[in-house]
């Protein structure tokens, strides 16, 4: 009896450490700052361990502002994850983790068939990809179609349209505009967005060689655009955070919002009947095209001798083919950066990924710009305090206008010759 | 009797070992971190004594002097309200009124709420359009007064410090009292019989004997207000809207040695500096507060 004891007692504990050690070999854990992709990676572990991959992925998201310390740290310690979010290049923080060697190069490892090159461009660097891209952003103008339809107005071609639309809107006691204020980066995006419209990509091209400067006087009126648009928003815009703005937008409470296409999971989450509908920011005149701001969000990064890399290797094979994206979009609504995914049969996604392909600006001036590769930087450092101080009357739009020179000629050279 | 090191040291020693591990060494590698820029990741440069240069004379001056006032203004709006605020009630709590016990454990409440949840409740309490604040002002016929209290930048930071003194007064009310009580009853008592009024008492009595109270609160005051951080982070987030009209110096360490979305510049390097300075500033003025508080009693 003893003797069946002791033996009964190893075998369950051979049995535990196997299973232990099987769990932790087939554990590919991965980080992101995007707690919406929970579900996305809950059937991409089912769909793998149909295919024969016994993968368990263990998803970790984190607040997005302090992502970056958290990744960046737990990598220097040796304690990081095996894939993570990396954030689009240009950018200081990707670059950051390139150069101290902590992210494996994927070529030759992962077959890039299905992706463009300009999507691939942005995860490049030095010659070699770092990580396999997830979702195409779109921002602009998301609107209630309800809310147009019950007062007969039409998507606007014009700026002064879409000033019309909100003065009727006003008129008849709905909110034009709900702006998250208090989240100055949303401030720094409408900027942007509206920017490649009004001033348009030639504009932006001029101020990226040097040709022209933000003390232009086009800049300073797209900023007195803005500054005089805020008569459309809600009371105490600055006040309020992109959480209130989900849900006031879902529900009603304002007719448009200045967004990207991620927010539309939120929405629907919120109020399944929303009928959503998106424009981008009208030009000033009818001749000139309009365009979208579109940009590379991240990619998947494979971590420099992470503890399962053929497992994680894996994983990211998959990540980089159309049944990725079509998983991918078919849950969070965003646009796959992989090629051949089907997406949702979803008339806006439909259309917003058209406008992606045909209204795209090929220069800006925040996400993926150059200005936002060193400091100060035009996006955390002069728009986003700049536009709350215009907004909250503290400084005019010239002021803001020559915040943003003084502060890019610091560093960037195209830009010093012109005070 | 006779003081035996050995068995001394030996209870010294855990304390000591904690101290050294979470305290001293800590403190020692962000000096020796300040000394370096560095992201996280990679290998750090050494910069020498640039780190500070740029927050006190370079280009990181404007947010860290704007920071560094804010606490200022902080501490000196905070000692003067809580203090007095948490006096008043103390004096008329330790007259013992009836029902005193419960307003005693009103008063406290607020202390045993996590800073968090305080954020979150005083974010929708403020909030401009569903916020209490707001809607109540309407409602009484006062809707002109209705303000974004946490984005107007001229509002935002007192709105801070407003909450702040609704989350800790319990804490100052429960010394003043303490202090209060702790008075003999005879010196009082002693006053009625050579007929003073209350207001003789509170202010021949009570106020300088519990002025040396006063002094501690203010001193922790001191130390608190320049480590100001969870209630700031938890109704403005890193950034400190708008446009850094929030922002402290815990913030301002925080968005700069962690970075992240909206974060000027992340160097661990800069916020070792920043943190280095606030601790050149708080001991010191710590130091000689308690030598001329100490002076003054003899």
């Amino acid at each position: 009896m003893k003797k069946f004891l002791s033996i009964l007692l190893v075998f369950v504990f051979f049995s535990l450490f196997l299973t232990i050690s099987s769990g932790t070999e087939n554990k590919v854990e991965i980080w992101s700052w995007r707690s919406q992709d929970a579900e996305v990676w809950a059937r991409v572990e089912k769909e793998l361990n149909k295919r024969g991959i016994p993968v368990k992925i263990d998803f970790r998201p984190f607040v997005a502002t302090e992502y970056d310390a958290k990744l960046m740290l737990a990598l220097q310690g040796g304690t990081g994850p095996d894939i993570f979010y990396a954030r689009r290049l240009p950018g200081g923080r990707t670059q950051a983790i390139i150069d101290a060697g902590f992210i494996e190069p994927l070529d030759g490892k992962i077959k890039f068939t299905y992706f463009s090159s300009t999507t691939l461009k942005s995860i490049r660097s030095g010659g070699k990809t770092y990580g396999v891209p997830f979702a195409l952003q779109v921002v602009g103008i998301f609107y209630n179609k309800d809310i147009y339809d019950k007062f007969g107005l039409k998507e606007p071609q014009t700026w002064d349209e879409l000033i019309n639309n909100c003065e009727i809107l006003k008129k008849n006691g709905i909110t034009p505009f709900f702006i998250p204020g208090k989240e100055a980066w949303t401030l720094v995006m409408q900027h942007a967005m509206c920017g490649v419209s009004i001033l348009g990509p030639e504009w932006i091209r001029d101020l990226i060689n040097g040709r022209t400067n933000f003390l232009d006087p086009k800049f300073v009126d797209l900023n007195r655009r803005l500054n005089d648009l805020k008569k459309y928003y809600q009371d105490g815009f600055l006040g309020n955070a992109v959480t209130d703005q989900d849900a006031a937008f879902a529900f009603g409470q304002a007719a448009m919002v200045f967004s990207g296409i991620w927010g539309l999971q939120t929405w629907r989450q919120l109020n399944p009947k929303v009928n959503v509908g998106y424009f981008m920011v009208p030009p000033l005149t009818k001749d000139k095209k309009p365009y979208a701001y579109v940009y590379m969000d991240g990619a998947f990064a494979l971590v420099k001798g992470a503890k399962n890399r053929d497992m994680a290797l894996k994983v990211l094979e998959f990540t980089a083919t159309p049944d990725f994206g079509t998983i991918f979009s078919n849950i969070t609504y965003n646009i796959p950066a992989v090629l051949g995914a089907k997406v949702p049969s979803d008339p806006l996604l439909l259309e917003v990924l058209e406008v992606s392909k045909k209204h795209a600006s090929p220069y800006v001036y925040w996400v993926g710009s150059v200005f936002v590769t060193q400091k100060p930087s035009l996006y955390d450092d002069i728009l986003a305090p700049g536009m709350q101080a215009m907004y909250a009357g503290k400084i005019t739009p010239e002021e803001l206008a020559k915040m943003a020179q003084d502060g890019i000629s610091q560093w960037y050279k195209p830009l010093m010759k012109k005070k | 009797m006779k003081i035996k090191w050995f068995d001394l040291l030996l209870f010294i020693l855990p304390a000591f070992f904690l101290y050294t591990i979470f305290v001293v060494y800590p403190f020692i590698s962000s000096i020796y971190l300040s000394l370096f820029n560095w992201v996280g990741v990679g290998a750090k440069k050494y910069v020498g004594l640039k780190n500070f240069f740029d927050v006190l004379f370079g280009s990181f001056k404007g947010e860290f002097f704007n920071a560094f006032g804010h606490n200022i203004y902080f501490f000196i709006l905070v000692s003067i309200i809580e203090v007095s605020l948490g006096f008043i009630i103390a004096l008329g709590l330790a007259t013992q009124i009836k029902g005193y016990h419960i307003f005693r454990s009103i008063v406290y409440l607020p202390n045993v709420i996590s800073m968090v949840l305080v954020g979150f409740i005083w974010g929708l309490i403020l909030n401009p359009q569903i916020g209490l604040v707001n809607q109540f002002l309407k409602v009484i016929g006062l809707g002109s007064f209705t303000r974004p209290w946490l984005g107007d930048p001229s509002l935002a930071f007192n709105t801070i410090i407003a909450v702040n003194i609704w989350r800790h007064l319990g804490f100052y009310v429960l010394v003043m009292l303490a202090a209060i009580i702790n008075i003999q009853p005879d010196f009082i008592e002693a006053a009625y019989i050579d007929g003073a009024s209350n207001w003789d008492i509170v202010k021949n009595i009570i106020i300088p004997l519990t002025i040396p109270t006063a002094q501690t609160l203010i001193l922790l005051l001191f130390i608190w207000s320049f480590s100001v951080f969870e209630l700031v982070y938890a109704l403005e987030g890193v950034q400190a809207g708008p446009f850094r009209s929030t922002d402290v110096l815990g913030t301002l360490f925080y968005r700069t040695a962690f970075g992240g979305l909206g974060s000027a510049r992340m160097d661990l390097g800069l916020g070792a500096a920043i943190v280095t300075l606030m601790f050149i500033v708080i001991l010191p003025i710590s130091f000689i507060y308690v030598r001329l508080v100490e002076r003054r009693r003899i």
